[in-house]
C-alpha cells in the first residue's frame, strides 16, 4: 500500500504492516505461502478451509486525525479494527503503537494498553445492562481501579459532555439508541485514551440520530484533537468523518487516501463504482477545478480557501458571475470557472484542474 | 418433582415458531427459505433411505444369527455380589473409618447445625414473625399482590394445623436450597467459563435429570443414616443439577458484544466474572434459583421416607392411615409454599433490568423493621406458636368427600361403567399387549428399533446413546421388568399426550379456560404424589392402571402448558394472513397454528416421556410392579444390588426415551455431548 | 489505585479466612461421630429427648402412641418419632438416630449383624404380641365356599380370584416390599395357579382390599395379625402347609405356613444402658393384642389422631401401664 508521506506528517500512533488475519485450521500457514495467499476467498476457503479476513494490510494512524476505514459488510473492517489492541489476535504482520510493538506485549502490558491508550465504540453500545448510566461510564474507570466517588465525579462530567445530564440513574434498556450510544461514548472518552476506536458506532441508529452523532464525533475531535480510528460502510460517513480513508474489499486495502482523492481519482473500477453516487462537489476541493490565472483573473472575483469545496465555489461563482479565486496566505494559486467547476460535478475531468492538484 | 422444574424444558425454553412461510416476508427472502426447506427435505429423505436399508439388513442378520427372545443370560452381569460387599462394608466401618470420622462425619454435623440454626431463627420469630416476614419479602422483591399471597398461604398452614411441620420443612428447604444453589452454582461456573469441562459435566447432568429421586435416597441413607443429614444431601443431589445447568447456560450464553467491551476496556479475566459475565446471566441464575426450589420442594416428601421430618413425615404417616384427609392437609402446605416462592422468584427475575424504584432502601428498612416490631409482639405476648384455637380439621371432610367420590365411580356406573372396568379395560387391551409385544421381540429387534427410530430424530451421536442405554439394561439383567416398565410408560405418555393436547388446545383458543386451568396445573404440578395415591387406587384398584393413572396426572400439567404455550406462540403474522384468506377456525388450527406450534409439540413429547418416567417408581407404590417395585423394595430392605440396579434401569430408560423423542436441533448447535 | 485494589483483595482473603474458621469451630476439630448426632428439630430447653421408631403399619403407630404419651405426661420426656421401613429402621437404631423399635417381626441377619457381631443394639424383650402372616379370604366368602379355606383347594378358585392384573391366573394379592414375605416360592413350590401382586404399598393394599369388601368380591391376599383392618373387614385364614421349626431357611425351597411371632423390642445399646427412666419404661412396656388393636382402631378407622387415642387408652387402662413405669 501506498502511504502518502507529505513533509510535515505527524508521527504515528499506530504503525500497521503486513497484517494478516486467517480464521480456521491451521491458519499460520497461508500468510507465509504465496500460492495459498494469492487465492480468493472461495479458492482459499476450498483448498484449505481458511477464511482470510484481513490480507496483507499496511498503514498508519497519524496522530490528531481521523482514519476511517471504511468497506462493505465481509470486507474485515472490524477484524482489523480489532486486531489493534488485540482483542482479535492477528495472524501475522506487526503491529507498533507509538513505536511500541503490540503484538510482543504481556498481558499486563496489553491491559495497560487497553485501559489507557485506546478505548472502543461498539456498534451494538455493549451496554451493561444491570448498571445505570453513571455507572456504565465509570466502568472503564472501574476497572482501573479508580475509587468510586472518584470514578463517579469523573463520569458524571462526562456523561454531562456527551449531552445526557439528567439521565445518570435510568438503566440502558430506558434509553433510545441515540442516548446509548452516546453513554459508550462517554465511556471510552472517561479513561482519556490516546486513541478512540469506533466501529460501526453509527449503524445501528437511525438516520437522523445518525447524523447528529456524526456530528458530535466532528466536535469532539475539533475541541480535543483526538487521533481516532473509526470504521463504517456508511460512504457518506465516511467522508463526513475522514480525514483519510481506507477502503477495504475482501480483506485488502483498495485505496488509501483523503476523501478528495478517493473521489477525484479512485485507484479502480470497484472503487469507482462505490463513489459513483457521491456529490462530488461537497467532497472535492477547488483544487480539483483550478486552472492557472490569466490576465486579471488573479486581481478581481470572490476569493476562496485551497481547501473550500466546489460547492462553496459554485455558490461563489454563481453569486458573482466572475471566475472566482483561489487564495492562500494573500497569494494566489490559481482560479476556478464556471466550466471547470460543472466538469468536476458531471465527473469529467477538466482538462487544465488536474495537473495543479 | 414438578415440571416447572424439568431443566430441560421449562416453558421458557419453547423455540419461538417464528420461522414461516406465509410471514410478510419480502419476495427473495421467502425464495431463500423455500430453498433452504427443499434442500432439508431432500437431506431428510436422503438420510431415510440409507437408515431403512441398515435396519433390514440388521433385522435380516440378527434372526439368522442370534434368533428370538429376550436378553441373553451370558450377556448379564451380575452386580449383586460387589454392591453386597459395598453395602457390608459401610456400615461396618461407618463408626470407624477416618473417611467417615473426618470427611462425611463433618459434613453431616454441619448440615444438622445449620438446620437447627435456622429452625430456632423461625421458632424465635414465632408464627407472627414468619408470616410477616414472608408478607415484606414478597412486597419487596414482587409487589403487594404477591405479598397478600404469601401472608394467605402461611396463614393457611397454620389453619390447617401445620404450623411446626412447616417450619420444620422451611429450615430443611433453606438449608438445601442454600447448599444446591452453591453447589450448583460452582458447578455451574465451571462448565460456563471451561468448554472441557462443560463438555464432562453436560452428560452428568443429562443423566441426572432422568435419575429418578427414589434412587439417591438407597446410597445417602447407606452412608448418612437416617435423618436430616441424609435428606439434606439426598435433595441438594436432586436440586443442584437444574442451577448448574441454568448457570451453565446464563454464563455461556452473555451478550459477546457486552464482554467485547470489557475485554476491550482491559478488565482482567475475574473482573469480566464479576462485573460483566455473572450479572449478564443474572436472569439465568434467578431461573435457577427457583427451579432448585421447585425441586428441593418436591423431594421433601420423598426425603420424608429417610427421616427428613416436617410435612413430608405427615404426608407419610397419613398414608400409613390411609387417611387421605390428613395427608392433604400436609400436602396442601406444601403446594401453598411453592406456589408462594416460585411466583416470588419468577417475579423477582421480571423486575430484573428495570431501574430500582425510588426508596429501595428504605422499603427494606421498613421491612426489616416492621417484621422485628412484629416477632417481638409475639413474643411478648407470648404467642409464638400458632394458637392450638386457630386451626381447623378439613381432614374428614375430604376423607367423606374421597368415600363418597370411591363409593360412586369405582364401578357399576350406568352406560360408561365405573372406574375399577377402565382400568380393567386398560390392562387387558393395552398394558398386556403392549408388554406382551414388547418382550416377545428378540432383543436385538429392540435394539435395532430404538437406534433407527433415534437416528430419525436426532443424530448417529443420539442413536448410539439411546441404544447403549437400552443395552445396559440388558447387561444388568433387568431386560423384562425394564419392558414392562417401558410398556406402562408408553402407554402413560400417549394418555398424556392425547389429553395434553385436547386441553392444551382448548386452553390456547380461550383465554378464560386457560385462566381457570392455572390454578389446577399449578397444585397438580406440585401436590406431592403420595397424596394422591390412595384415591388412585381407591378407584383403579391396585395394579398397572393406577400407576399409569398417576403417571397421567403428574404430567399431564407440564404437557397442557407447554402446548398451551406453543400455541400462543405462533406467529401473529401468519394467523393474521390465514384469517383474511378466509381460514375457518378449524382450518387456521390444523394448517396454520398445529404445523407451526411443531417444535412446542415435540417439546411436550419429550417432557411428558422424562415425567411419566420419574414417577416410574411411585407407580411401583400402587401395583405397577416391574423396576418402580424394585426400587422400593431396594430402599425398603436395605438391598443395595435390587434397588441401585432397578434405578440404574430407570436411568438407562430414560436415556433412551430422551434421546429418542428429543429432536437434534433442541441440543447444542455445536453438537457437543449426547 | 493500587492500594485500594490490595485492600479489596485482603478483605477476601480475610473473610475466606474468617468463614474457615468459623465452619471448623462450628464443626470442632477432629473427629465427628455421625452416631452422636441429636435431630436439629429438638427442643431447645428439654435435653431429655428419646426417639423412637414407627413402622408404617397402624400396630407400630399405637405402641409408639401409647408409649410416647406416657413418656411424655408421666415420665417428662420429650418424644421425636420418625417412621422409617424395618431394615433402615435397624440400621437407625444402630447407629443412635433411634433409641428404640417397639414391634420387631424377626429379622435373623439383622439381629446377628447388630445384636451379636457390633452390639450396638441390645434386645428389649417381648412386646406381649403374637404376630402372625398369612394367606387370608374375606369371611363372607369362606362362609360360601367353607373348602376355600384349605390351600389345596385354592386352584380350584384361581378363576374366582382372577383379576385384570394377574392376567389368566389368580391374584394373591401382596403388601408392601418392606414385609417379609415368601409368596412367590410358596406359589412355586406348591404348583399353584397364582399370580402375586404386588401393591406396593401397605395404603394401596388396604385401600384395595376395603374396595373389593365394599362390593363383596371375592380375593385372595397375604395379611398378618394382629391388624385393625379384621375388624372392617372380617377375613378368614388359608391354611397352609403347617409351619415346623427350620422349614422357612431356605427362601428359595420355602413350602410351609408363616410362623407365629412373638414380637420383640429392641433398643440401642447405649440407650439400653444410659436412658435412664425412658429405657427402663420402654424395657417393660409390654400390652396384649386386643390392647394394641383397640388403639390402632381408634386410629385408622375412628381417625383419632395417635395422640388422642393413646390418651383415651392410658385413660381407662390404669392398671395397665401403671406396672411399666420405673419405681
Amino acid at each position: 500500500m501506498n502511504t502518502p508521506t507529505a513533509p510535515h506528517t505527524p508521527p504515528s500512533v499506530f504503525a500497521v504492516r503486513d497484517l494478516w488475519k486467517v480464521f480456521g485450521p491451521k491458519a499460520d500457514r497461508v500468510p507465509g505461502d504465496a500460492g495459498l495467499a494469492a487465492l480468493d476467498a472461495a479458492g482459499l476457503r476450498a483448498r484449505t478451509g481458511c477464511t482470510a479476513a484481513v490480507r496483507d494490510v499496511s498503514f498508519d494512524v497519524r496522530k490528531g486525525e481521523v482514519f476511517v476505514v471504511m468497506g462493505l459488510s465481509g470486507s474485515g473492517k472490524s477484524t482489523l479494527v480489532r486486531c489493534l489492541t488485540r482483542l482479535i489476535e492477528p495472524t501475522s504482520g506487526t503491529i507498533s503503537i507509538d513505536g511500541e510493538d503490540v503484538l510482543s506485549m504481556d498481558a499486563g502490558r496489553l491491559r495497560e494498553l487497553r485501559r489507557h491508550r485506546a478505548a472502543m465504540v461498539f456498534q451494538h453500545f455493549g451496554l451493561l445492562p444491570h448498571r445505570s448510566v453513571l455507572d456504565n461510564v465509570a466502568y472503564g474507570l472501574e476497572i482501573q481501579g479508580v475509587g468510586r466517588a472518584a470514578r463517579r465525579e469523573r463520569a458524571a462530567e462526562f456523561v454531562t459532555k456527551v449531552g445526557l445530564e439528567g439521565m445518570e440513574h435510568r438503566r440502558p434498556g430506558q434509553l433510545s439508541g441515540g442516548q446509548q450510544q452516546r453513554v459508550g461514548l462517554a465511556r471510552a472518552l472517561a479513561v482519556d485514551p490516546e486513541v478512540l476506536l469506533f466501529d460501526e458506532p453509527f449503524s445501528a441508529l437511525d438516520p437522523l440520530i445518525r447524523r447528529d452523532m456524526q456530528e458530535e464525533v466532528v466536535r469532539l475531535h475539533r475541541e480535543e484533537g483526538r487521533t481516532m480510528v473509526f470504521i463504517t460502510h456508511d460512504l457518506s460517513e465516511a467522508l463526513r468523518l475522514g480525514d483519510r480513508i481506507a477502503l477495504m474489499r475482501d480483506g485488502r486495502i483498495v485505496q488509501l487516501g483523503t476523501p478528495e482523492e478517493i473521489v477525484g481519482s479512485p485507484a479502480d473500477d470497484y472503487v469507482r463504482d462505490f463513489v459513483r453516487d457521491v456529490p462530488r462537489e461537497q467532497v472535492l476541493t477547488v483544487r480539483a477545478a483550478m486552472r492557472p490565472a490569466r490576465s486579471t483573473e488573479s486581481e478581481a472575483g470572490p476569493a476562496l480557501a485551497p481547501d473550500a469545496t466546489v460547492h462553496e465555489a459554485i455558490e461563489a461563482v454563481a453569486r458573482t458571475g466572475e471566475t472566482a479565486r483561489v487564495v492562500q496566505d494573500g497569494r494566489c494559486l490559481g482560479v476556478v470557472d464556471q466550466a471547470a467547476l460543472l466538469g468536476v460535478v458531471a465527473g469529467v475531468a477538466a482538462p487544465a484542474g488536474k495537473a495543479a492538484a | 418433582m414438578t415440571a416447572t422444574v424439568t431443566p430441560n424444558g421449562t416453558p421458557a425454553t419453547v423455540p419461538p415458531a417464528t420461522a414461516t412461510p406465509m410471514g410478510p416476508a419480502t419476495e427473495p427472502a421467502a425464495s431463500a427459505t423455500a430453498t433452504a426447506t427443499g434442500a432439508l427435505r431432500a437431506f431428510a429423505r436422503d438420510r431415510r433411505r440409507p437408515i431403512a436399508a441398515g435396519a433390514v439388513v440388521a433385522l435380516v442378520l440378527g434372526a439368522l444369527l442370534l434368533g428370538g427372545g429376550g436378553w441373553p443370560a451370558a450377556l448379564t452381569v451380575d452386580l449383586s455380589g460387589p454392591l453386597g460387599t459395598t453395602s457390608d462394608w459401610i456400615i461396618d466401618n461407618r463408626d470407624s473409618h477416618p473417611l467417615f470420622l473426618y470427611g462425611l462425619g463433618h459434613v453431616s454435623n454441619a448440615v444438622v447445625l445449620s438446620v437447627r440454626a435456622v429452625y430456632l431463627v423461625l421458632l424465635a420469630l414465632g408464627w407472627a414473625g414468619v408470616t410477616a416476614a414472608a408478607g415484606l419479602v414478597a412486597w419487596r422483591v414482587a409487589g403487594a399482590r404477591l405479598a397478600l399471597v404469601a401472608v394467605a398461604a402461611f396463614g393457611a398452614c397454620g389453619l390447617l394445623g401445620m404450623w411446626v411441620p412447616t417450619m420444620q420443612t422451611l429450615a430443611l428447604m433453606v438449608v438445601a436450597v442454600g447448599a444446591s444453589v452453591a453447589l450448583g452454582g460452582v458447578l455451574g461456573l465451571a462448565a460456563g467459563l471451561s468448554d472441557r469441562t462443560h463438555r464432562i459435566l453436560r452428560p452428568v447432568l443429562d443423566t441426572m435429570q432422568v435419575l429418578p429421586a427414589f434412587a439417591y435416597l438407597l446410597p445417602v441413607v447407606l452412608v448418612f443414616g437416617i435423618g436430616v443429614p441424609a435428606a439434606v444431601l439426598a435433595t441438594v443431589v436432586y436440586a443442584a443439577p437444574p442451577m448448574a445447568r441454568l448457570t451453565a447456560l446464563g454464563l455461556r450464553g452473555a451478550d459477546a458484544g457486552v464482554m467485547e467491551a470489557a475485554a476491550s476496556m482491559g478488565a482482567t479475566a475475574r473482573q469480566r466474572l464479576l462485573t460483566a459475565r455473572l450479572p449478564l446471566a443474572r436472569k439465568e441464575l434467578l431461573l435457577g434459583v427457583n427451579q432448585s426450589i421447585m425441586m428441593a420442594l418436591s423431594m421433601a416428601v420423598i426425603a420424608s421416607v429417610i427421616g427428613a421430618g416436617g410435612l413430608g413425615d405427615r404426608v407419610y404417616q397419613a398414608l400409613a392411615s390411609v387417611d387421605v384427609g390428613a395427608a392433604l392437609a400436609a400436602g396442601v402446605p406444601i403446594v401453598l409454599l411453592a406456589v408462594v416462592l416460585d411466583r416470588v422468584t419468577a417475579a423477582a427475575g421480571e423486575r430484573i433490568g428495570a431501574a430500582p424504584a425510588r426508596h429501595a432502601r428504605l422499603g427494606w428498612a421498613v421491612a426489616a423493621v416492621t417484621t422485628a416490631a412484629v416477632a417481638v409482639a409475639g413474643r411478648l405476648s407470648g404467642r409464638l406458636g400458632w394458637p392450638d384455637a386457630w386451626t381447623v380439621d378439613i381432614a374428614p371432610t375430604v376423607n367423606t368427600a374421597v368415600d363418597w367420590m370411591t363409593a360412586h365411580l369405582y364401578s357399576g356406573v350406568p352406560v360408561i361403567g365405573g372406574t375399577a372396568d377402565w382400568a380393567g379395560h386398560f390392562t387387558t387391551w393395552v398394558l398386556d399387549p403392549v408388554r406382551g409385544g414388547l418382550q416377545w421381540l428378540p432383543w436385538w429387534a429392540v435394539l435395532v428399533t430404538v437406534g433407527v427410530l433415534a437416528l430419525l430424530i436426532g443424530t448417529w451421536r443420539t442413536a448410539a446413546t439411546a441404544v447403549a442405554a437400552m443395552a445396559g439394561i440388558g447387561v444388568l439383567g433387568v431386560w423384562d421388568p425394564a419392558l414392562d416398565t417401558l410398556s406402562q410408560v408408553l402407554a402413560a405418555v400417549a394418555v398424556t399426550l392425547v389429553l395434553g393436547f385436547a386441553v392444551g388446545i382448548a386452553a390456547a383458543r380461550s383465554a378464560r379456560l386457560a385462566r381457570a386451568l392455572r390454578p389446577v396445573l399449578d397444585v397438580f404440578q406440585t401436590m406431592p404424589q403420595f397424596v394422591y395415591l390412595i384415591p388412585v387406587v381407591a378407584l383403579f384398584g391396585v395394579g398397572r392402571a393406577p400407576a399409569v393413572a398417576a403417571a397421567v396426572v403428574y404430567a399431564l400439567p407440564a404437557v397442557v402448558r407447554i402446548t398451551t404455550q406453543g400455541m400462543r406462540a405462533v406467529d401473529p403474522a401468519a394467523m393474521e394472513s390465514s384469517r383474511s384468506l378466509g381460514a375457518t377456525g378449524r382450518q387456521q388450527l390444523f394448517q396454520v397454528q398445529l404445523p407451526l406450534a411443531r417444535p412446542a409439540l415435540l417439546l411436550a413429547v419429550n417432557q411428558g416421556v422424562v415425567l411419566v418416567l420419574a414417577v416410574v417408581v411411585i407407580g411401583g407404590l400402587v401395583g405397577g410392579g416391574a423396576l418402580g417395585y424394585d426400587a422400593v423394595f431396594g430402599l425398603a430392605q436395605g438391598d443395595l444390588a435390587t434397588g441401585l440396579v432397578a434405578g440404574a434401569a430407570i436411568v438407562g430408560l430414560g436415556l433412551m426415551l430422551d434421546r429418542v423423542t428429543q429432536p437434534t436441533e433442541r441440543r447444542d448447535p455445536a453438537g457437543k455431548g449426547a | 489505585m493500587a492500594r485500594t485494589r490490595t485492600r479489596a483483595r485482603t478483605r477476601t482473603r480475610f473473610a475466606a479466612l474468617a468463614a474457615a474458621v468459623a465452619l471448623t469451630a462450628l464443626t470442632g476439630c477432629g473427629a465427628a461421630d455421625m452416631t452422636t448426632q441429636a435431630s436439629p428439630y429438638a427442643d431447645a430447653k428439654s435435653s431429655r429427648t428419646v426417639t423412637l421408631s414407627v413402622q408404617s403399619w397402624v400396630g407400630a403407630q399405637a405402641n409408639v402412641a401409647v408409649a410416647q404419651y406416657l413418656l411424655e405426661q408421666e415420665l417428662g420426656y420429650r418424644v421425636d418419632t420418625v417412621q422409617i421401613d424395618e431394615i433402615p429402621a435397624w440400621d437407625a437404631l444402630s447407629q443412635g438416630r433411634v433409641d428404640a423399635i417397639l414391634e420387631d417381626w424377626g429379622h435373623p441377619e439383622q439381629e446377628k449383624r447388630y445384636i451379636d457381631d457390633k452390639g450396638t443394639i441390645k434386645r428389649g424383650g417381648d412386646l406381649g404380641v403374637t404376630g402372625h402372616i398369612g394367606w387370608f379370604v374375606p369371611t363372607y366368602f369362606a362362609k360360601e365356599h367353607p373348602d376355600v379355606t384349605d390351600w389345596k383347594n385354592l386352584n380350584k378358585y384361581a378363576d374366582t380370584f382372577r383379576t385384570a392384573e394377574s392376567g389368566g391366573k389368580g391374584q394373591l394379592l401382596d403388601g408392601s416390599p418392606s414385609y417379609i414375605t415368601n409368596d412367590k416360592a410358596l406359589v412355586k413350590n406348591l404348583d399353584l395357579d397364582y399370580q402375586v401382586v404386588f401393591a406396593g404399598s401397605e395404603a394401596a393394599q388396604i385401600t384395595q382390599i376395603k374396595q373389593f369388601a365394599k362390593e363383596k368380591k371375592p380375593f385372595l391376599t397375604y395379611w398378618y395379625n394382629p391388624q385393625w383392618l379384621f375388624e372392617k373387614v372380617p377375613m378368614t385364614e388359608v391354611k397352609l402347609p403347617a409351619y415346623k421349626e427350620g422349614c422357612d431357611a431356605d427362601p428359595k425351597k420355602v413350602a410351609c405356613a408363616y410362623p407365629h411371632t412373638p414380637l420383640q423390642k429392641f433398643l440401642n445399646a447405649r440407650f439400653a444402658d444410659g436412658g435412664g427412666d425412658a429405657a427402663a419404661f420402654l424395657k417393660k412396656f409390654r400390652w396384649t393384642t386386643e390392647m394394641q388393636n383397640d388403639v390402632a382402631l381408634m386410629i385408622a378407622e375412628q381417625k383419632l389422631s395417635p395422640r388422642e387415642a393413646a390418651r383415651k387408652w392410658v385413660e381407662s387402662n390404669e392398671a395397665t401401664w401403671r406396672t411399666w413405669l420405673p419405681s
